[in-house]
Formats: structure tokens, C-alpha cells, sequence
């Protein structure tokens, strides 16, 4: 095999004319590898079918980033890209002449999923592997203090860690229901359910942000805001809150570990094989090139796989158990044992100028973070930041991580003003806005009925009508329009799918999605007391694109999720006068 | 905690062969096909039987496998995702649910599928309500309900049409 491009992903012709190609990045039900395999097949000059594309592989793969964020779409493709047209030895095709990006090519891998072929990292299985089931704490941050006996049971233990071993998953899972472990509860800083409670032990504990670069700035400085807030005549303050929320992949995380001369090989569900190797050589004690991750595609991620939590559990129990180990967890241990999205709690203050148009606006966001805290509305006066605060619970990574707290607040807050005026929401909005494109996906939605919100989001311009009917307490939605630019669309069937999802997700934390907490423990544990969107939930949903070829394709697999509970709760407003400011919306 | 005493020879008739092992007492119908038979194809979900993701069809009814004993299969004819498929034929639900789209991660998929050849045969052409009621019991976390909804219309369809 001859090696012919390198840089941040590999693309390599072999002599039978097929085309192998390289990426760190995971398939996690987003469509990255065939939007890869298409890249390539473009650059190439192939068919799709010659391309195999290898993911997620450390011992293989490049290191490009972990699958977070949106980023294989503007920083993979262009990647790939780049280095399949110099193994072709051309230069890039320009956008006009694609004839495989820009298509609906169908999933790859489609007949090994509708047949069951398709292997999980659950469904891994290798010679002489043992099942692990690991005992997990009743309580929030508990302390071990002793382990029983189990006659006849494999028990292994280390620091924290303490799991039964065996040939089936039935039998160590039963081993782990009997074995009598004592621990000492801890308590939560905050009471995690209470938002009155955590959202001031967020503002007492929290530290103010300093300017400085990165993705996620926190903090975002234009003009004087505050002097401005001081002198304007018309301003509004509100507070709007985010609980903590559960991924729930289909898919519970799950690893198999197998040990060979001081090396350790994990068979993986995780998003980011990167991070998790090396997660797993500080965990374990050993250098980061004596571990290898080898992603199988995750059921469902969303965030929630970004942390090795399960990989390191199976590395060790494999070290002690001198065999392959397999830690699969169960629904329970995939509400508990990993992390939450951050709850936050969110303080706008605005002011207008005489002729109704935005003159400051000060946005802070207490423990959520800083996704999604640029505003889309030209304002002379801005402060936008992200107040760090320490959580009670662990928390972590959640698609569109923050931007889904700050949006629902921003948007709130704009449909405030608008209605405080009696200015159509929309016509508010457009006073308020110079970017050409975005004033062009509300036009889309100028003549729709419903709640809207829009924003520009990791690049992209999204709006979003939702049309919502409350009859007593429930609101039900009814339909949701969707218009996104999203720059070029590379692949039009799997870009609306994406977008269907993310606003089904979105339906969950707008309406009824939240981890309850009691005392010191975690009560949302099961599928039953934590609802998801099902199919009753689901509405009528359009969603238009606009294609601009000549723009560089934004990420799509988070931006949709964040208009829902804004558009939602506009709607709401509308029906009923009622100003919700609290997720999930209850009446 | 089991020992060689307490393992339970079964023998259950899955997908058209006679498939037997010695499992513990309580071992669940969907623990026999993945962690002893090797059929991974159904999947765990959630282990309460809400989320459809282990479905598989039990005498041609979807049966959500983790609430069922395998010792209570015995004599019955059990179908699976692998099993679906007749010598490389995809069922009309399958080819379906390919031509649709209608699924992300795939995860939830041939629990879904399963569901769905079971709501067609009984109800071979489902108004959109009636789907959505009766495949309720699936969750798909990727959301993908809107598609999965037209796959099922669309091997409907094709099932009327032969």
C-alpha cells in the first residue's frame, strides 16, 4: 500500500486501484462515514463501494479530534478532501461539479443495521472473556468501606472498584445483586432538583470570566453594557432555568478489555478514542502507547460517551482478573454512573434604544457554559459570559452542550421584548438583525403560524416555528417548521434526518426531560421514570434547506435541538399569556 | 450465586434451528439469544420492557424478550432480526426501512423492525395513528420516528401489493 497523502486524516491508494482513508473520528448514527466515504469518492474519482474507510481506530487512525461538537462536517470533510485530491494529484473539485457530495447517498453500512449484522460494542465478544457486574453506591459520592464474602463467586476489588466475574453476564450479575458491599453516603453541595437552591449556590460559588480565545469563548465584550443598561429608559431582567439531563443512548456504554504483555486493547463504544486512550493510561499507570481503542459504533452517544468511565472499568478488572473482561452496563448503571448535561441558570439583562432596537445586552450564564452565547442581534452594547460554578453531580458533554441553556434564554428574551411592544416577534427580530442570511431563513417563516426562535449556530442559520395546543396543563405540539442554512449540503437525506432528530431530542428537555435527585441520591434510574420522546410526542415536522453550494459546509448534528424549547415556549406565551422561563415547560 | 448444579439445560427453536444451552436459573429469553446463543441482532435497551429494543417474535407476536424467562419459550417458534431474512431475501419491512432511511445509530432497529412485521400481520394496512399507537413501546433516541412511521406505510404497501 503506498502512502500518498498524510496531514490530519490519510487517504492511500492501493494497487488494485481501492482507497483506504483514516479518521479518528466514530460513526455514532450521524452519517459521518458515508459523508466521509462520499468526500473521498469525490476527490478520488471512485465509486463509494472503493472507498473503505477505517474510524475510530488509535492503533490505525490519525489523531483528528474527538467525534464532538459538529466538527467532522467543516473540519473532516474539507480534510479528507484535501488529502484524497492530492493522492488523485489534482486539486479540489470545485462545489458547481460534485457529483457524489451533494447527493442523498444512503447509509453504508444500512443492510448490516435492518439485519442485526451490524456489532456494537456490547455485542463484542472475544476468546476467554469474562462478564463483569460492578457494584455500584446507592448514594451520591459514597465512600467504600468494606466488602463481603460470596462463596463460590469471583469477586474482584481495587481502591473504589468493586465487580464479580464470570463466564455469563446472568450469573455475575447476580453474584453483584448478593454480594454485600457497606458505604458511606456523601451529600450534595446543592440540592441538584431544587433550582431555586442551585441556582443561587451557582451565583455564590461561581468565577467570573476573563477574555481569551477558543472555541467556546467566555466571554464575549462589545462596548459598554452595563454603563448603557444604567442610562437607557426601557430595560428587562430575567432568569431562566436548565435542569440536569440524561443522554440515554439507546446503547449503554459497554467495553471489552484484553491485556496482552503489558498492552491493553479495548474494544470500544466511545466517541472519542483519543481521549479515552488516555484516559486509560493514567487511570491504569501505563504509557499512552501501550493502549489501543478500537471503536465499535456507539448505540446513540449524544455527549455522553466522550469520557471513558466504562473502558477504564473494564482495563482494570481485566488487570486483576489476568483475563479479557467485558463491562457491559445496564439502564441503571447508564443513568447513574456516568455524567449529566450541566443544569445552569441564565440572567438576561437588555435595554432598548427610542427607536426599539437593541442598545445593550448582558447575558450571563451561571454553571451551563458558553456554547451558544454570541448573539445574532446587532447590538452596539454587549457582555456576554459564562459564569464557571462547580456542579454537585458530575456533568459533562450534551449535544449542543450550552447553547441549548442560552438560546432558550435569548430567544425568551427577545419574544419578551417583542410582545412587551407589541411587535410581531418576527418583525422584532429582522429590526434587530444584519446577517443577510439569516434575515433570508426568517423570510422562509415570515407567513408560518407558531413560536418562533432562530439563531446563528455553529455557523449555521436555523429558525423554527412551533405550533403548540394547550389544553389544561398539557401542551401538546402540534407542528414544527424548519428552515436551516447550513451552507453547502453534502448529503440532503442524511442532513434532514439529523435535523428530524435533534428536534424530536429537543422535544424531551423542552417538555419533560429532567434527572430528579432525593436526598442524597439520584431517583431518575430507569426508562420508567424518565421519560423520553416516544412516538405519541412527535408532531408534524417540516423542514426546508437552503442549499449555498459556494459556503463551506456548517455541522448540522447539534444546531436544531436548541430552537425547540425557545420556539415552544413562545408558542406557549402566545396560547396562554404565561411567560415560562423554567425547563422542562410546565403549566 | 449459580454453580454446575444450578444451570438449566434449554432448548429453544430459534429462526428455524433448535438451539440449546446450559444457562442459569432465571436467565431472561433475550440473555439466551445474546450472551448464549451468540445472536446479538436483539439488543438491550433498558431490561423493564419499555423500550422495545429486544422485540422478537415469539409464534409471529413481538415479545419483548428481557421480561420473558427462556425456560417459558421452550416449544415455540422464535424469530430474530437474523432470522428475518429469507436465504438473503430481506422481508418487505427490512427493504423498507432501507429505502426510508429510517433509522441513525441503528440501535433501536430491529427491535423496531421486529415490532413492525408483528403490527402487519395483524393489521396489514395501519392508518398513521394506528402505527404510532402500536409501535409506542419502541423508543428511538436518534428520533427518527417520523421515518420509521413512513417505512412501516411503505411495506404496507407493498405487502397489499404482493
Amino acid at each position: 500500500m503506498l502512502l500518498l497523502a498524510g496531514g490530519p486524516v490519510h487517504v492511500r491508494l492501493a494497487p488494485d486501484g481501492s482507497v483506504a482513508a483514516y479518521t479518528g473520528k466514530v460513526e455514532l448514527g450521524q452519517g459521518a462515514r458515508t459523508e466521509l466515504i462520499q468526500a473521498v469518492a469525490e476527490e478520488m474519482r471512485v465509486g463509494v463501494e472503493r472507498v473503505k474507510l477505517v474510524m475510530g481506530d488509535t492503533g490505525l487512525c490519525p489523531d483528528d479530534g474527538g467525534t464532538w461538537g459538529s466538527l467532522t462536517t467543516p473540519q473532516t470533510v474539507p480534510a479528507m478532501r484535501q488529502a484524497a485530491a492530492e493522492a488523485r494529484g489534482g486539486g479540489l473539485t470545485a462545489p458547481a461539479d460534485w457529483k457524489v457530495l451533494g447527493q442523498s447517498l444512503k447509509n453504508v453500512r444500512g443492510r448490516d443495521i435492518v439485519t442485526g449484522k451490524q456489532k456494537y460494542a456490547s455485542d463484542t465478544k472475544v476468546e476467554g472473556m469474562l462478564h463483569a457486574a460492578v457494584v455500584r453506591p446507592p448514594y451520591h459520592r459514597a465512600k467504600l468501606l468494606s466488602v463481603g464474602e460470596l462463596p463460590g463467586a469471583r469477586v474482584l476489588w481495587e481502591g473504589d472498584l468493586v465487580a464479580v466475574v464470570a463466564a455469563d453476564p446472568v450469573t455475575a450479575a447476580a453474584g453483584a445483586a448478593q454480594l454485600k458491599v457497606a458505604w458511606e453516603p456523601g451529600e450534595f453541595a446543592a440540592p441538584p432538583s431544587d433550582a431555586e437552591k442551585l441556582g443561587s449556590f451557582f451565583q455564590t460559588h461561581s468565577t467570573p470570566p476573563v477574555e481569551g480565545p477558543g472555541r467556546y469563548p467566555p466571554l464575549i465584550r462589545k462596548g459598554d453594557a452595563r454603563g448603557e443598561l444604567e442610562r437607557a429608559g426601557k430595560t428587562k431582567e430575567s432568569r431562566y432555568w436548565l435542569p440536569y439531563l440524561a443522554h440515554v443512548p439507546m446503547e449503554p456504554r459497554a467495553a471489552v478489555a484484553v491485556w496482552k504483555d503489558g498492552a491493553v486493547e479495548i474494544l470500544s463504544g466511545t466517541q472519542a478514542p483519543f481521549s479515552v486512550r488516555s484516559e486509560v493510561a493514567k487511570a491504569l499507570g501505563i504509557a499512552e502507547s501501550q493502549v489501543r481503542i478500537v471503536v465499535m459504533p456507539p448505540g446513540g452517544a449524544f455527549g455522553g460517551k466522550q469520557r471513558g468511565e466504562v473502558d477504564v472499568e473494564a482495563a482494570r478488572l481485566a488487570r486483576l482478573a489476568g483475563a479479557p473482561v467485558r463491562v457491559a452496563w445496564t439502564r441503571e448503571e447508564e443513568f447513574t454512573a456516568g455524567y449529566h448535561r450541566p443544569a445552569g441558570l441564565v440572567v438576561i439583562e437588555s435595554a432598548l434604544d427610542s427607536e426599539g432596537k437593541l442598545a445593550a445586552w448582558v447575558h450571563r450564564n451561571y454553571a451551563a457554559g458558553a456554547p451558544g452565547l454570541p448573539t445574532p442581534y446587532d447590538t452596539p452594547h454587549v457582555s456576554c459570559e459564562f459564569h464557571r460554578a462547580p456542579s454537585p453531580v458530575r456533568q459533562g458533554s450534551y449535544r449542543a452542550l450550552a447553547a441549548t441553556a442560552n438560546v432558550f434564554a435569548r430567544e425568551s428574551h427577545m419574544d419578551e421584548w417583542a410582545r412587551e411592544l407589541k411587535v410581531e416577534p418576527l418583525a422584532f427580530r429582522r429590526k434587530n438583525i444584519a446577517d443577510a442570511r439569516l434575515l433570508a431563513v426568517l423570510e422562509q417563516l415570515a407567513n408560518v403560524p407558531g413560536g418562533l426562535a432562530c439563531t446563528i449556530e455553529k455557523d449555521a442559520r436555523i429558525g423554527l416555528r412551533a405550533q403548540v395546543e394547550v389544553r389544561g396543563k398539557e401542551i401538546r405540539v402540534r407542528k414544527l417548521v424548519y428552515v436551516g442554512d447550513y451552507g453547502a449540503v453534502l448529503n440532503p437525506g442524511n442532513l434532514r434526518n439529523q435535523i428530524m432528530g435533534a428536534l424530536v431530542m429537543g422535544l424531551g428537555g423542552a417538555l419533560f426531560e429532567e434527572v430528579e435527585f432525593e436526598g442524597n441520591a439520584q431517583t431518575s434510574r430507569f426508562l420508567t421514570n424518565y421519560r423520553v420522546p416516544r412516538f405519541s410526542d412527535v408532531p408534524e415536522i417540516e423542514i426546508r434547506l437552503l442549499d449555498h453550494r459556494e459556503i463551506e459546509a456548517a455541522g448540522a448534528g447539534e444546531a436544531a435541538i436548541i430552537l425547540v424549547a425557545p420556539a415552544i415556549a413562545n408558542a406557549v406565551f402566545a396560547a396562554t399569556g404565561r411567560r415560562l422561563r423554567s425547563l422542562p415547560l410546565k403549566l | 450465586v449459580q454453580n454446575e448444579e444450578m444451570l438449566d439445560e434449554i432448548t429453544l427453536f430459534v429462526n428455524g434451528r433448535s438451539l440449546t444451552a446450559a444457562v442459569p436459573a432465571h436467565t431472561t429469553l433475550l440473555q439466551f439469544l445474546r450472551d448464549f446463543a451468540g445472536l446479538t441482532g436483539t439488543k438491550y435497551g433498558c431490561g423493564e420492557g419499555v423500550c422495545g429494543a429486544c422485540t422478537v417474535l415469539v409464534d409471529g407476536k413481538a415479545v419483548r424478550s428481557c421480561t420473558v424467562r427462556a425456560a417459558e419459550a421452550g416449544g415455540k417458534k422464535i424469530t430474530t432480526i437474523e432470522g428475518l431474512a429469507v436465504e438473503g431475501k430481506l422481508h418487505s419491512v427490512q427493504r423498507a426501512f432501507l429505502e426510508v432511511e429510517a433509522f441513525q445509530c441503528g440501535f433501536c432497529t430491529p427491535g423496531m423492525i421486529l415490532g413492525a412485521v408483528s403490527l402487519l400481520r395483524e393489521t396489514p394496512a395501519p392508518r398513521e395513528a394506528e402505527i404510532r399507537r402500536r409501535l409506542e413501546g419502541h423508543v428511538c433516541r436518534c428520533g427518527t420516528y417520523p421515518r420509521i412511521v413512513e417505512a412501516v406505510r411503505l411495506a404496507s404497501r407493498e405487502v397489499r401489493r404482493g
